[in-house]
């Protein structure tokens, strides 16, 4: 009796009543693939790329950036204005309520602003906050905000992250709460949380519109896949109707299915070969200006951008991404040239080459090819493929010798998201230049857009002569979707499905 | 189990048994030819495994429309012979398989004998260490370990050691406490053996047959651990050739170039069966006994 | 018998400590715990701050202690990433794995019983052969592969199963067989070979003799008497299952303990790595301590041992 029942529970399995969700349109629920789970939907504890998107459907920040023009428009503030160079003084707008009812002021902003800056509590995106000093009220509808010292960024930085939360129930809930229970004013309400796996989001209908507009699409539900092929399975049988990231080789692919769409877009990321020019990890041959010069003639670039990067992707020469204010083009290039390569580690005094590791944390594919084309000029590079924290760790202790990485300048387009990070004093700087160094801090410290450009133009300039950074190329990302939605991504890779539609 | 002799069985009589037993003479075989590939790659294969070619990726097997005779198992993502590939991916797996269950083999034999032979209070702390190993689960810890310690041969190598120990210590300490109780051990420490001398002559020749079986299978177990670990980007790291690490960079292909994955996946499946297969042969030749 | 269920219990205690310390220490091989909490923008003070706050400085011993005392009381910290309790992201995910390793030990016992005992039955039949074909074939699958293959064929080109996810059984029908057949060749020799014991022991003969019916004595006598040590493999067998989800929960995206512990370990987030090991050491020590006392009652002479 025992075997039969057996079979017969697994046969009652495989035909019960179940159905198949054919997502999207029909009931105007957009379903939304992620491969990276998030732990709170507080995005002062989350800054991941999906937190950050997640919390502009959820709430507002005082300034919004339009992504078309690269213009600051209304958020939850009207006016905005310097008062000094530390002091910026906000408008807000009247009668914005948040999900839960509770009325927006000045209150709010002065709750939040304070809130996140203060280091007590712990807020992880340490950069958008630590150069607010305070933030005051001046009556219910306007507030002032200080900067510790002049902050060229702030604007982009109370556009980007800086949301605000409601005051009342923030401090009622606490932060861990207010994290799986998000209460906002923007245009999308969270109806359910169900944490690393599934988010539901319903439009708010009373959202005041402004620059985002009123929300088109009725749900949202975002879901975690631990992998992408799965998620692509997903995908391919129309149950998931958007997901990005996905593989060039793939998204080729995928342009013949006449259920999906795919869409290329460029990223502010890029990708760079450090090499140790000070000999912080020991006696290396990179202290060689040659040999840093023969590696960057050594990799094909090109080929790498066209045959495994792809989409719009183009290669770079000067450490930083084209649009970024301050990133000089006219810097040394170093053209594909093996022999020429081969001819300068001779002259450098290596004929025979050398052993070294090369490290990487991300894009084995294309660090496998740069390590075989620094094998045909006679550099024995051995892969070292470690995780990001690991591999901070060994950097900023010096240890790394030769390193692949890559740099997103958390879409701030401006080159002291990017150069200064790496060159100025600290230990992620493998150059220890200090003319770069003095270059960069007068750039970085000045608010003269003219002083500016000159002083990273010097930087950069220097820094390709030099040859301390093999700058790679720039990132793309492919968006794979469903034909009935229109959807369309924009440069800083912040995905606006509030701006979306069904065809 | 039983049927102890004193000494391991007639070499002709198993030798005979051996070819008549079909399925040991087919997958040992296939083991043969998957060794010859492996040893002889530079020979059965006119290209570099680690030369890319970025203008030609993902050529299709020769039995594809666009295949050609040029790469007659394809090229992978970075425009590297499939076939090379496969070839000295072989040394990675049956490296792996035959080094990790040899150190798995020497501790669980040391610790099974030690805990068979001698009882008591060795026999229970070794107990102890079995019961603790079978309690963690094996591809968490290798999975943590290898995140830890990188995945180098060495460290996959130690590591999979480490965790496949258990059955040969199981096995032989039954087997143990089994033989110590035959007379012709009896008659050894009678003579005078020592305890090294009676473990060493009498004891491990009378477990051999056994021990070949634990070994065989031990050594597919960890064939697939290590895929398993490649698999989920934690094994041998690229760009060493691994079975395991080909199905693991094709699967982003899976729906579109299914091959990329299929061929290393039959070859590891062919692999494993074989393996699985010439245990069991030989068990059957060495032990009829054991067939019920 | 309650010395041989004491001494199974010292065992029982002793291992899980020996698990927590080694689970404990975990922690300190994954380098600074610090820098992964902090984040790919934090400066040096940010990453102090979290040091301070986690009580990295304190001494190992002095942190085992509060670790040990914690997890007694079901608080194992707080996950670095999630930072959501430990304790509760498990008892979360916990039923997922449950009903998925549950479920492929059904399929398992499904597959293995009755064509164990037709094997058994008829030995060297075509059945015989054929089960012992698919225990063979089955044993040299990698799982992995299996699992893609499955959605391959069901999903992407039947599009009979979904994919991935939870939402009803029809999304464990995949992952259940993929987690399942590996179980399923050791659980159809044990059946064949207990079932061949006990159709050759007296009793099946004294029951063939006063003549009851062929498939009364194979199920109502046989069977029972055979399906004993099956049922204990089996519970080991799903101990192992439930450490062994982690990759068919990857494939599948089941958010259950192996995903949570794969993902975690991927992003150096230890602590509810160290509290899966403890759960599934401590969930398989109690399923082997059962089977063990099972065995011993069923047949007294282990408990001499």
């Amino acid at each position: 009796m025992y075997a039969k029942k057996m079979i017969l529970v697994a046969a009652l399995l495989g035909c019960g009543a179940l159905h198949s969700a054919w997502a999207g349109k029909n009931d105007d629920t957009l379903r939304i693939g992620f491969t990276r789970e998030s732990d709170t939907l507080d995005v002062y504890f989350n800054a991941t790329r999906e937190g950050v998107v997640m919390a502009h459907l959820i709430w507002d920040a005082l300034l919004w950036r339009n992504p078309k023009t690269g213009q600051y428009q209304p958020g939850l503030a009207d006016e905005w204005a310097f008062i000094d160079n530390q002091t910026l003084e906000f408008k807000l707008k009247r009668g914005v309520k948040f999900h839960n009812g509770e009325k927006f002021d000045a209150d709010d902003v002065v709750y939040t602003m304070n809130w996140i800056s203060n280091p007590e509590n712990g807020v992880k995106a340490r950069r958008f906050v630590d150069w607010i000093k305070v933030a005051e009220k001046v009556d219910s509808n306007t507030v002032r905000i200080i900067a510790k010292k002049p902050f060229p960024a702030a604007l982009e930085m109370l556009s980007n992250l800086l949301v605000i939360y409601p005051n009342e129930y923030h401090a009622e809930a606490g932060p861990d709460l207010f994290g799986r229970a998000p209460v906002g004013t923007g245009p999308y309400a969270v109806t359910d949380v169900d944490i690393g796996k599934k988010i539901t989001f319903r439009a708010n209908r009373e959202y005041f519109g402004g620059s985002k507009g009123a929300p088109a699409i009725g749900n949202i539900v975002v879901s975690n896949f631990s992998d992408k092929n799965t998620l692509l399975a997903e995908v391919l049988t129309g149950r998931i109707d958007w997901m990005w990231n996905v593989p060039a080789d793939q998204a080729e692919k995928l342009q013949n299915n006449p259920q999906l769409q795919v869409v290329n877009e460029s990223t502010m990321r890029i990708g760079f070969v450090v090499m140790d020019a000070v000999g912080r990890s020991g006696d290396t041959p990179f202290t060689k200006r040659k040999v840093r010069q023969a590696v960057a003639h050594a990799i094909n670039r090109e080929a790498i951008v066209k045959h495994l990067v792809k989409g719009r992707s183009t290669v770079i020469h000067s450490a930083c991404f084209p649009t970024q204010i301050g990133c000089e083009q006219s810097v040394r290039k170093y053209e594909y040239n093996p022999d020429k390569a081969r001819r300068l580690l001779d002259e450098a005094g290596y004929p025979d080459g050398f052993r070294v590791d090369l490290h990487a944390n991300r894009d084995r594919p294309y660090v496998e090819a740069i390590l075989s084309d620094l094998q045909e000029v006679g550099i024995d590079a051995n892969l070292v493929y470690i995780k990001w924290p690991a591999l901070r760790e060994k950097r900023r202790a010096g240890k790394v010798a030769l390193q692949h990485t890559t740099w997103g300048s958390y879409s701030v387009n401006d080159v002291s998201a990017v150069t200064s990070v790496f060159f100025s004093d600290n230990p992620d700087d493998y150059a220890h230049d200090r003319q770069v160094r003095q270059w960069l801090a007068e750039g970085d410290n000045n608010t003269d857009l003219e002083v500016r450009k000159a002083a990273y133009s010097k930087a950069l300039r220097r820094i390709a002569e030099q040859a301390y950074w093999v700058p790679t190329w720039t990132y793309n990302v492919n968006y794979v979707f469903s034909k009935d939605l229109n959807f369309t991504p924009d440069y800083d890779e912040y995905p606006r499905f509030y701006q979306s539609y069904w065809n | 189990m039983g049927g102890f002799t004193s000494h391991a069985g007639a070499p002709g009589k198993s030798f005979r048994g051996f070819l008549s037993h079909h399925g040991l003479v087919v997958s040992g075989g296939i083991l043969g030819l998957i060794f010859i590939g492996a040893v002889f790659a530079p020979l059965l294969s006119a290209y570099d495994p680690y030369t890319q070619d970025l203008a030609n990726r993902h050529i299709p097997p020769v039995w594809y429309e666009r295949g050609t005779w040029e790469h007659f198992l394809g090229t992978d993502a970075l425009g590297r012979d499939y076939w090379t590939r496969l070839l000295y991916g072989a040394r990675a797996s049956l490296f792996i398989g035959f080094v990790s269950a040899t150190i798995a083999g020497l501790l669980g034999v040391a610790l099974g004998v030690s805990a068979g032979y001698f009882g008591g209070r060795v026999d229970a702390a070794i107990t102890f260490l079995i019961n603790l190993r079978l309690s963690l689960p094996v591809i968490l810890v290798a999975l943590a370990v290898v995140a830890l310690f990188s995945g180098t041969f060495l460290v996959i190598v130690v590591l999979l050691g480490c965790l496949l120990w258990d059955r040969y210590a199981v096995v032989t300490r039954t087997l143990t406490k089994q033989l110590k109780e035959k007379e012709f051990i009896a008659s050894s420490v009678a003579l005078g053996s020592s305890r090294t001398g009676i473990i060493a002559k009498d004891i491990l020749p009378n477990l051999a047959n056994h021990l070949i079986v634990v070994w065989t299978l031990e050594i597919a177990h960890a064939i697939l651990l290590e895929a398993a670990l490649s698999f989920l980007g934690l094994g041998v790291q690229p760009p060493t050739p691994s079975w395991g690490l080909m199905v693991s960079e094709g699967k982003d292909l899976l729906f579109f170039e299914g091959w990329l994955i299929a061929i290393p996946g039959c070859a590891l499946f062919l692999l494993v069966l074989s393996i699985n297969l010439v245990g069991d042969g030989i068990r059957d030749v060495t032990a009829p006994e054991n067939l019920t | 018998m309650t010395r041989y269920v004491i001494g199974r219990l010292a065992l029982a205690a002793g291992v899980m400590l020996v698990v927590s310390m080694l689970s404990f220490s975990m922690i300190y091989m994954a380098g600074d715990p610090a820098i992964t909490i902090a984040g790919e923008s934090a400066t040096d003070a940010d990453i102090n701050a979290v040091r301070k706050f986690y009580r990295f400085d304190d001494p190992i011993y002095a942190q085992y202690g509060a670790w040990m005392a914690n997890a007694l009381r079901g608080d194992f910290g707080r996950s670095y990433y999630l930072r959501a309790p430990v304790g509760e992201l498990i008892t979360d995910r916990f039923p997922t794995t449950l009903l998925l390793g549950g479920l492929a030990m059904l399929f398992a016992m499904a597959l293995a019983v009755p064509l164990g005992v037709a094997a058994a039955v008829k030995p060297n039949s075509l059945v015989d052969r054929l089960s012992l074909m698919i225990s063979v074939l089955g044993q040299a699958l990698p799982g992995f592969w299996f699992g893609l293959m499955l959605i391959l064929l069901f999903s992407v080109k039947l599009r009979w199963l979904p994919p991935s996810g939870t939402e009803s059984l029809k999304n464990f029908i995949m992952p259940a067989i993929t987690l399942g057949y590996y179980a399923t060749p050791a659980m159809m020799r044990l059946t064949r070979t207990s079932m061949l014991d006990v159709l050759a022991s007296d009793y099946i003969r004294t029951a063939h003799a006063k003549g009851l019916h062929p498939a009364v004595i194979l199920f109502k006598h046989a069977l029972r008497n055979a399906i004993a040590p099956v049922v204990s493999l089996a519970a080991v067998q799903l101990g192992f299952m439930l450490g062994g989800s982690v990759v068919v929960e990857s494939i599948f995206s089941i958010h259950g303990l192996g995903h949570l512990a794969w993902e975690s370990i991927s992003r150096n987030d230890f602590p509810p790595v160290q509290a899966i090991i403890l759960t599934l050491s401590m969930l398989y020590v109690a399923l082997t301590f059962c089977a063990d006392v099972l065995n011993a009652w069923l047949d007294p002479s282990i408990r001499l041992e």
